[in-house]
């Protein structure tokens, strides 16, 4: 079973919407899980608890998770001396403190079996250090850092940990950017184009891939820089 | 043999186990963190999947991420005694 968290809407959704269609068993992990056409559980990932609850299902179930693609996140678009520490709090505790919980409590279902793979995401902001995203990229910088050290913490179990870092995805994360300001960030990448959820579900599945194995604590950068 | 002895046999064979045949005999002194610990941390990861398991068993859950995983003088992983003795408390606190 491969494990999606952000399974409902936008990038988790079209990544879901992908494996399905190539016949992956997955099964979604969101806050809002109403009329969602495939099995679904609801889990707040800045929660403990929530996430704690939710693999314990799994366990209960004696669902084998092969694959745990943590996608749940939020976005921000302000200058850091401008955010209300609300809002970076949420934006850390989801982002950050949501992909760690859910590898610290999904990693040992995957240890068991001694196969595995868990893809986190960050974004091609972190690389480029993009203005007015600081709080945001400190949040997917952490992510990436814990995907390389917890990469290697895994290693043993054949577990993989990778990370995905996309540019701007057209996506409802990108509300509130401007048409420029989206040509200005995709101008910094190597590939100086705006790719699409496909691309990023390419790289899921080349993840999900056992013939990826040697692949681990890598950040995939869409687009490069 | 108490209750808590039986446990305490159980975690020391698991640790056994994990060590294999050439080890030394489990004691309560026997580290299982830090740079003169028995166990790798494979090994110690294997431990907490072998010892979760074994608590399913028992009818409560081992939870190793609590408070008392943390602290190196406090750990719950510092010596084989400290392990079996947090182990026999979770199972205690569950009934």
């Amino acid at each position: 079973m491969i494990v999606v968290t952000g399974a409902t809407r936008g990038l988790g959704r079209a990544i879901c919407d992908r494996l399905l269609l190539k016949n992956f068993p997955v099964f979604g992990l969101a806050r809002n899980v109403d009329n969602i056409p495939f099995p679904c559980i609801s889990c707040d990932v800045s929660s403990f608890d929530s996430v704690k609850e939710a693999a314990q299902y799994f366990k209960k179930n004696s669902i084998k998770v092969t694959g745990l693609i943590n996608v749940a996140g939020i976005a921000l678009m302000n200058l850091a001396i401008m955010t209300p520490p609300a809002a970076t709090q949420s934006i850390i505790n989801t982002n950050l403190l949501g992909t760690i919980y859910c590898c610290q409590l999904f990693a040992p279902l995957m240890l068991r079996n001694r196969q595995g793979s868990i893809i986190n995401f960050s974004t091609i902001a972190v690389a480029l250090g993009l203005k007015g995203e600081s709080i945001y990229v400190a949040s997917k910088a952490g992510v990436e850092g814990f995907t390389r050290s917890f990469a290697r913490e895994v290693a043993d179990f054949e577990v993989k940990v990778n990370c995905i870092a996309p540019g701007p995805i057209d996506t409802s994360l990108l509300n509130g950017i401007t048409p420029a300001q989206i040509e200005k960030i995709v101008s910094q990448q190597i590939f100086p184009k705006q790719f699409t959820t496909e691309s990023v579900a390419d790289l899921v599945e080349l993840l999900l891939d056992p013939r990826s194995g040697p692949l681990s604590g890598q950040v995939l950068y869409v687009g490069g820089v | 043999m108490s209750s808590s002895d039986t446990v305490k046999n159980e975690v020391f064979s698991q640790i056994a186990r994990l060590l294999g045949d050439k080890s030394p005999p489990v004691s309560d002194e026997m580290l299982l963190i830090g740079s003169n610990s028995a166990l790798d941390s494979m090994k110690l990861v294997e431990l907490c999947l072998a010892l979760e398991d074994r608590a399913a068993d028992l009818g409560f859950e081992f939870d190793w991420t609590s408070e008392a995983a943390m602290s190196r003088s406090r750990s719950m992983f510092r010596t084989a005694g400290s392990l079996a003795a947090e182990f026999n408390s979770q199972m205690e606190a569950s009934k």
